[in-house]
């Protein structure tokens, strides 16, 4: 071990931290490394335990590193020993050879401009031609993020497809619909709340929109588009959930606090003959968050 | 390896079979001197200078865990009824990525296991990651000549996050399917390509049928691969530029001084690996995480309240949070909402990481080599800055959990939000503040290192005074203790 | 109404045709009378307490309990102080008596907060005598529901709770904050009867689901899911409180990160006063440009011979 760079001076090679017991513990370590995955086998064997696993895995790779870091902490030539770094940069000797090098070959490219500004021009033309069929990913948003599914008419339904009627929600509960035939759809997800028995106005406009106390909007959070599944029935406000955006349910779900901007888009209701809860169109804007052909 | 030494006399001698293996080797590879080099190689050993083996290791383990699990789950949405062992699923429909992930954690042996190890190691690679970025920044290590290994360090860090991101929405779970819709979101709000850009990588609009084949693509191949290709360039130019040392007895710009390779260094990094992978074993085993079980298969109308992404976006989730609801509406466009927290914040946060070695350069004016680190009380203006950053994103980290501290310390989540948008802006600041005095206070101190820190006494009239030498601060200059 | 014989009818059928004229009005009379009386004013809900036959005793006992324990706040007429966030108990129903109570809710002197669960202070009999006073004088809201959580189906009611509950209540039931220092409360310690009635009733910001809105056995399910979520599934250790991410975050780097910290600490060197001692400034300045001609890789091959020498 003396051979090699040189011990920093005033240092002995003797491993300092020499203790008595070290060489026990390092043996321990492995002996109970061993005997853990011995456990390992046989608790796999026997059907296994998720805890058991965690545990006996945690012991032998723990008991093996534990051996093994001791070992060279306590066991071997910690020096601390020097050596000597070499100066990064190249010497203007190396620099200047390898220019010369590089000249050499690319002299000739150098010189042929003309072919060398179409070599470009056709690499450019490949690397675009390559991203082509990126677009094959995904469609053409095209208006797709302006509608929804619901249309004049389409009766509300529950998520097991099941149709509103006026007399189904209680004053203060709350229900998610979808139009009739989209049941689970998406951006089609509709809160269906009844704060009344008559009929609430929740902004100038909307007279017509909310048949024996229904109001229905959009449960597509317009900050992120997570759900807004909170409903506060006494002070009449949703909450969403994620990012605690606050809207105020009797003044069309405007916000009120927290990072969403808009107000959740009113899907204006009407009742049909049978008495049951169908939408009038579709929402008269976009639902969810903004996007840049959002005007 | 029985070597026995060549006798002078020139009688045969029997080589053990590892000496021929190498032999062999060596006789096609012309190896023996980079072998020699390489087992020569003296590494300073400091234990702060293991942190990013911390994070290198739990990459180990992602690996050989991850590699289990993909034998087990299946990539596809495509709906599926759990006829399985897990009772409160039952007869329900879900997807085949969920499926499979339940019976990875109900009815394959040591699957559950194997599937919290993997994921209590992203977090804990994450984390190292995070800690070694701190290490490296405030002892000033990414100065020339390291400003490439720290721009690799970045694009790890930023790889690692995503492929955490992925990694947790593969299950189709209800927490995680919640953030692939703020994912969408986010994309959505890019001005002009944002919207072509959520559907082409989505493939189309929410909720895709792709999303989550193309997550395990990038997951199991794409990134790994990345991280694995800047990894080893990592640890190559950290190899031949060799690593940085501590100011001491003996270290100078121009040495090394630390344990050799072989057999030391080699010894205390292989034993420290297995201890990392019991930690993260002991942690797989002990401590649940992730029970995709409880919270159910993912429905787009379904959410569940306190849903929080994992810690390394916590601070994303804190900014969309308290940011207030501004947009922009101009010219028939928008802007959402969410692009300024979730895009600009972060595009901005990652900007000034990868050019600050450039940055802090350009100021303190020192371009020179350094070998020898910085103390962090000897660069003081750069230890602030880095302590405000750290207090800054803590406290949007901090603020991704409103809802939990709301019910936590009993008060009202609105007054937590307002009460965090202004602690985002003081905190920081105040804290940077504290943090540079100290690093005067601390300089001094250590710059007579033999001199006894002020003492204080009380004079006759009452008043207290120091006594001792006065404690001047050192000229602040953006590094010092060269 | 003319009673006047017309040609062509016999008297009998006169007389018939007369007495059903009076008779069916006055039956309709009668029969809605009779309706109110024990239909009673029902507010928009689709449910009606059964007049049941309560022992007099229990609702005079229930008379004196209200005087003790409820009139303060929700008066002698049972209008309660809505300016005061105090609600009537005008058609509350025995569900939300019944709920209110059992949970300690009820009593509550605290205004200025939502009422939280607390030790109850008013025993079953006691609870039993204020549901006959309330319910007998302000009739009205949803009896106390009949569930039976044997036959409920634990997978559709986990579907159930996921649509309907887990927004407010958390996927695992932990209960979450809501604006403005309300809260959905955790349902750790509610019993299946609690549940129902909760449903039922849409105590204080909680939506009302009456039985249109989730039918009976609906309901029952529900309840068998909260029932489960006392102990849920936990096989992957410990439960870190059902939060989700953010205690799995703390765990991992306070014990993950921090331990394997600790470890290098243990592992690494650790810098000792001998390495700073004489480490001043001057001793940098010794290690001039010319040391770097001594360390050439020449140098270092040296003793690399040697050791080949020896092999």
């Amino acid at each position: 071990m003396t051979d090699g760079p040189p011990l920093l001076d005033g240092d002995s090679d003797e491993p300092s931290l020499r203790l008595r017991g070290t060489e026990r513990a390092i043996a321990l370590g492995f002996m109970v490394a061993t005997l853990a995955a011995l456990g390992l086998a046989v608790l796999y064997a026997l059907g296994g335990q998720p805890q058991l696993e965690g545990v006996l895995l945690a012991l032998t790779l723990g008991g093996i590193g534990f051996g093994i870091a001791g070992w060279g902490k306590y066991l071997m030539p910690n020096g601390p020993f020097v050596q000597a770094r070499e100066p990064l940069a190249s010497t203007a000797a190396e620099r200047e050879h390898f220019a010369v090098t590089f000249e050499r070959g690319s002299e000739d490219i150098g010189r042929r401009r003309f072919l060398r500004r179409l070599l470009g021009g056709a690499a450019t033309a490949l690397g675009i031609a390559l991203l082509f069929p990126i677009r094959s990913l995904g469609p053409n948003p095209g208006d797709s993020l302006s509608h929804t599914s619901w249309t004049p008419g389409a009766r509300a339904v529950d998520v097991n497809g099941d149709p509103v009627q006026v007399d189904d929600i209680a004053v203060g509960g709350i229900e998610t619909v979808f139009p009739e035939g989209h049941a689970g759809d998406a951006s089609a997800q509709t809160l269906l709340i009844r704060v009344s028995d008559e009929p609430v106005v929740t902004r100038p406009g909307r007279e017509s929109w909310s048949p024996a106390g229904y109001l229905a909007f959009s449960k597509v959070c317009t900050h992120a588009g997570c759900p807004v599944g909170l409903y506060q029935h006494r002070t009449e406000q949703l909450l969403c959930p994620c990012h605690q955006s606050l809207f105020d349910v009797l003044e069309g779900c405007r916000p009120v606090f927290g990072p969403a901007p808009r107000a959740l888009p009113q899907l204006p209701l009407m009742l049909d003959a049978d008495g049951y809860v169908v939408a009038q169109s579709d929402y008269r804007e976009p639902i969810g968050p903004a996007f840049w052909n959002r005007s | 390896m029985s070597d026995a030494p060549e006798p002078s006399g020139g009688e045969p001698v029997r080589h053990g079979p590892g000496w021929r293996t190498a032999r062999w080797f060596d006789d096609r590879l012309h190896a023996s001197d980079f072998a020699r080099r390489s087992l020569d190689k003296i590494f300073p050993d400091h234990w702060s200078f293991m942190l990013g083996e911390i994070a290198m290791y739990s990459f180990v383990v992602l690996l050989v865990t991850g590699l289990y699990l993909t034998f087990f789950y299946v990539p596809s949405l495509s709906p599926v009824i759990y006829h399985g062992s897990y009772a409160p699923l039952r007869g329900l429909s879900m997807s085949q990525a969920y499926e499979s992930t339940i019976n990875l954690s109900f009815q394959v042996r040591a699957g559950l296991v194997m599937r919290q190890m993997h994921h209590w190691a992203a977090i804990v690679f994450i984390g190292a990651m995070v800690v070694h970025l701190a290490r490296v920044f405030f002892t000033g290590a990414f100065r020339r000549p390291r400003e490439l290994n720290w721009v690799v360090g970045v694009s790890m860090l930023i790889l690692g996050l995503v492929n955490g991101f992925a990694g947790y929405s593969l299950p189709d779970d209800l927490l995680s399917g919640t953030g692939l819709r703020i994912m969408y979101s986010i994309l959505e709000s890019i001005p002009i390509g944002g919207t072509w850009l959520a559907f082409l990588i989505f493939g189309g609009p929410y909720p895709s049928q792709d999303i989550i084949s193309r997550l395990y693509v990038i997951h199991i191949l794409i990134v790994p691969a990345l991280i694995a290709l800047l990894l080893g360039s990592h640890l190559a130019i950290m190899w031949h530029q060799k690593h940085t040392q501590f100011a001491g007895r003996g270290r100078t710009e121009t040495n090394v001084v630390g344990v050799p390779m072989w057999p030391t260094f080699a010894a205390k990094s292989v034993g420290f690996m297995f201890m990392i992978a019991g930690v993260i074993a002991a942690l797989g085993g002990l401590a649940q995480i992730n029970p995709v079980w409880l919270y159910g298969p993912y429905q787009p109308y379904q959410v569940s309240s306190a849903s929080q992404p994992d810690w390394y976006m916590g601070w994303l989730e804190g900014a969309l949070r308290i940011f207030p609801n501004w947009e922009v509406h101009a010219f028939g466009h928008s802007i959402g909402n969410v692009f300024f927290p979730a895009v600009l914040l972060p595009g901005i946060t990652f900007g000034l990481l990868f050019t600050w070695p450039w940055l802090e350069a350009r100021f303190t004016k020192d371009r020179d080599t350094h070998h020898i680190l910085d103390r962090p009380r000897n660069a003081p203006v750069r230890t602030a800055m880095g302590v405000a950053a750290i207090i800054f994103y803590s406290v949007l980290f901090a603020a991704g959990g409103t809802d939990i501290i709301a019910t936590t310390v009993n008060a009202s989540e609105n007054s937590i939000v307002w009460f965090l948008r202004g602690a985002v802006f003081v905190l920081p600041v105040l804290g940077g503040y504290i943090a540079y005095r100290l690093c005067n206070e601390l300089a001094a101190a250590s710059a007579g290192r033999r001199r006894a820190p002020g003492v204080i006494v009380r004079g006759p009239g009452g008043g207290y005074e120091e006594a001792g030498p006065a404690a001047e601060p050192p000229a602040a200059t953006g590094t010092g203790g060269d | 109404m003319s009673l006047a014989r017309r040609p062509g009818r016999s008297l009998g059928r006169v007389i018939g045709r007369a007495i059903g004229r009076v008779i069916g009005p006055v039956a309709l009379v009668l029969g809605v009378g009779l309706a109110t009386a024990l239909g009673l004013s029902e507010p928009a809900r689709a449910q009606v307490s059964p007049p049941a036959p309560v022992a007099a005793g229990l609702v005079a006992r229930g008379e004196f309990l209200y005087s003790e324990e409820c009139q303060t706040c929700h008066q002698a007429d049972g209008g309660g102080e809505l300016s005061m966030g105090i609600p009537s108990l005008h058609g509350v129903g025995a569900a939300a008596v019944d709920f209110y109570l059992s949970t300690g809710r009820m009593p509550e002197a605290n205004l200025t907060r939502q009422a939280p669960r607390k030790p109850v202070s008013v025993d079953p009999a006691d609870r039993a005598a204020l549901i006959a006073y309330i319910t007998t004088t302000w009739p009205g809201g949803p009896p106390i529901p009949m569930i039976d959580i044997a036959g409920g189906d634990l997978a559709s009611g986990g579907d159930l709770f996921r649509t309907n509950c887990a927004a407010c209540h958390g996927a695992v039931g932990a209960g979450a904050a809501l604006a403005h220092g309300a809260f959905a409360p955790s349902l750790h310690k509610a019993n299946p009867l609690q549940v129902a009635e909760a449903i039922r009733v849409g105590p204080g910001n909680m939506p009302v689901f009456d039985a249109t809105t989730l039918t009976d056995v609906q309901v029952a399910d529900i309840v068998t899911y909260v029932e489960y979520l006392h102990h849920p599934d936990d096989r992957g250790g410990a439960g870190l409180g059902h939060t989700g991410p953010i205690a799995e975050g703390l765990v991992g780097l306070l014990i993950g990160v921090a331990g394997s910290v600790g470890i290098a600490t243990w592992v690494g060197h650790r810098t000792e006063p001998a390495d700073l001692a004489d480490s001043e400034p001057a001793d940098l300045a010794d290690s001039e440009p010319a040391d770097l001609a001594d360390s050439e890789p020449a140098e270092l091959a040296e003793p690399a011979d040697e050791e080949l020498a020896h092999d």
